[in-house]
């Protein structure tokens, strides 16, 4: 109880579940897809690379889940999207307009 | 999509057939199977027993029955004997059947298409028919969901057994099988102190409905060595875990404790907003 206690207060992040979610998270991904370490590492960095072309994003923050309901799966990509990038240069001058007007959407953030 | 209810709702003279399966060995497939038909029967349901691991069967060793197997699985798919000869009347229950399977024969002795069969000469004369499968993925596991309406997945909490149950219900999915999960040998000590995926934990990786936690229970053993199921020992956590299930089973709604409202200390820490 007191090491419990402790551990949580101090933020020791020693537990061993922790570890146990983030390997099963990792081995489940690739189960799921079917898809090598080296497959997933390019879908991520492509995904990434997409992304950035539109918005700069926390790439730290960037995360790729597979979520299974009852009877389907899901591609749930999370990406931190740090500003919009409307209104500056995109790498390819493609021009972004999203659902609201350009005025709202090139204010600064 | 849900065959589970129009299998029992649906037809109420046509028995439930449901596959207890795991991907790994060594789970407690076996012991929940027992449990479960034990539990079932006491609750008045004619319940049937089938022990789907062919050329490695224990099924009759759990339920104390070794001793009076004459005909088996193998027999009655390939018409050797009358179906009503295979069945072997528990000591316990006059509700509970245990159907063995073959213990000289290789997996590969029957097919799909006969374990349907042998499942049908049954359906009409009980309430739910537990299928103990075999452990992996191969011909004995595809045999084991031949005519299953639905299936439960036992699996404990651990990073290995998780991947497999994972597996296997991507694999019944396919099928056009719904699962729900119990998680077996649970140790909630282990889980406070963070050294053990909580039940909560294991739903959200394998996003599959929880049926029913067992916590690890010493009496499991004490009940293999003598050969009752545990579910006969009132004072056993898992016999009343299987009792629970029982009613979960028949639709009675039962909450998991674990689950909804959590111990007072996994509470207390999620209102301090520490994650558990």
């Amino acid at each position: 109880m007191f090491n419990t206690l402790k551990r949580k207060l101090f933020g020791d992040n020693s537990e061993s579940k922790a570890v146990a979610k983030s390997r099963l998270h990792f081995v489940l991904v690739q189960d799921r897809t079917g898809l090598t370490n080296e497959e997933m590492a390019g879908f991520r960095e492509e995904m990434v690379k997409v992304i950035e072309k539109y918005f700069v994003i926390d790439k730290e923050g960037f995360d790729i889940k597979y979520h299974r309901l009852a009877d389907t799966t899901t591609l749930l990509i999370n990406s931190p999207v740090i500003v919009r990038r409307v209104g500056s240069p995109t790498p390819n001058s493609i021009p972004v307009t999203m659902d609201e007007p350009e005025g709202a959407a090139a204010s600064n953030i | 999509m849900n065959t589970r209810n129009s299998g029992a709702g649906g037809k109420k003279d046509l028995g439930e057939v449901i596959v207890i399966t795991s991907g790994k060995g060594g789970v407690g497939k076996t012991t929940t199977t027992a449990s479960l038909g034990a539990a079932l029967a006491l609750r008045g349901q004619r319940t049937l027993v089938v022990d789907a691991d062919i050329g490695l069967r224990n099924l009759d060793v759990i339920l104390g029955l070794e001793n009076r197997i004459v005909f088996n699985l193998v027999d009655v798919a390939k018409k050797i004997c009358k179906p009503s000869q295979a069945i072997i009347k528990s000591k316990k229950s006059n509700n509970l059947f245990l159907l063995p399977a073959s213990q000289t024969d290789d997996k590969d002795v029957i097919d799909e298409a006969e374990v349907r069969y042998v499942l049908d000469q049954f359906r009409r004369e009980f309430h739910y028919i537990l299928v103990d499968s075999p452990a992996g993925i191969e011909q004995g596991f595809r045999n084991a969901c031949a005519g299953a309406d639905s299936a439960i997945v036992v699996t404990t909490p651990e990073v290995s057994a998780i991947r497999d149950a994972d597996r296997v219900v991507g694999l019944l999915s396919s099928k056009g099988i719904e699962a729900r999960l119990i998680i077996n040998r649970i140790d909630f000590d282990m889980v406070r102190r963070g050294d053990m995926l909580s039940v909560r934990d294991v739903q959200d990786i394998l996003g599959v409905e929880i049926l029913g936690v067992i916590e690890r229970d010493e009496q499991i053993i004490v009940a293999a060595n003598c050969g009752e199921p545990v579910t006969y020992n009132p004072k056993s956590k898992a016999g009343q875990a299987f009792t629970r299930i029982a009613g979960r089973v028949c639709g009675e709604p039962i909450p998991i404790p674990n689950l909804a409202g959590g111990s007072l200390w996994d509470r207390l820490t999620r209102k301090l907003g520490v994650s558990t």
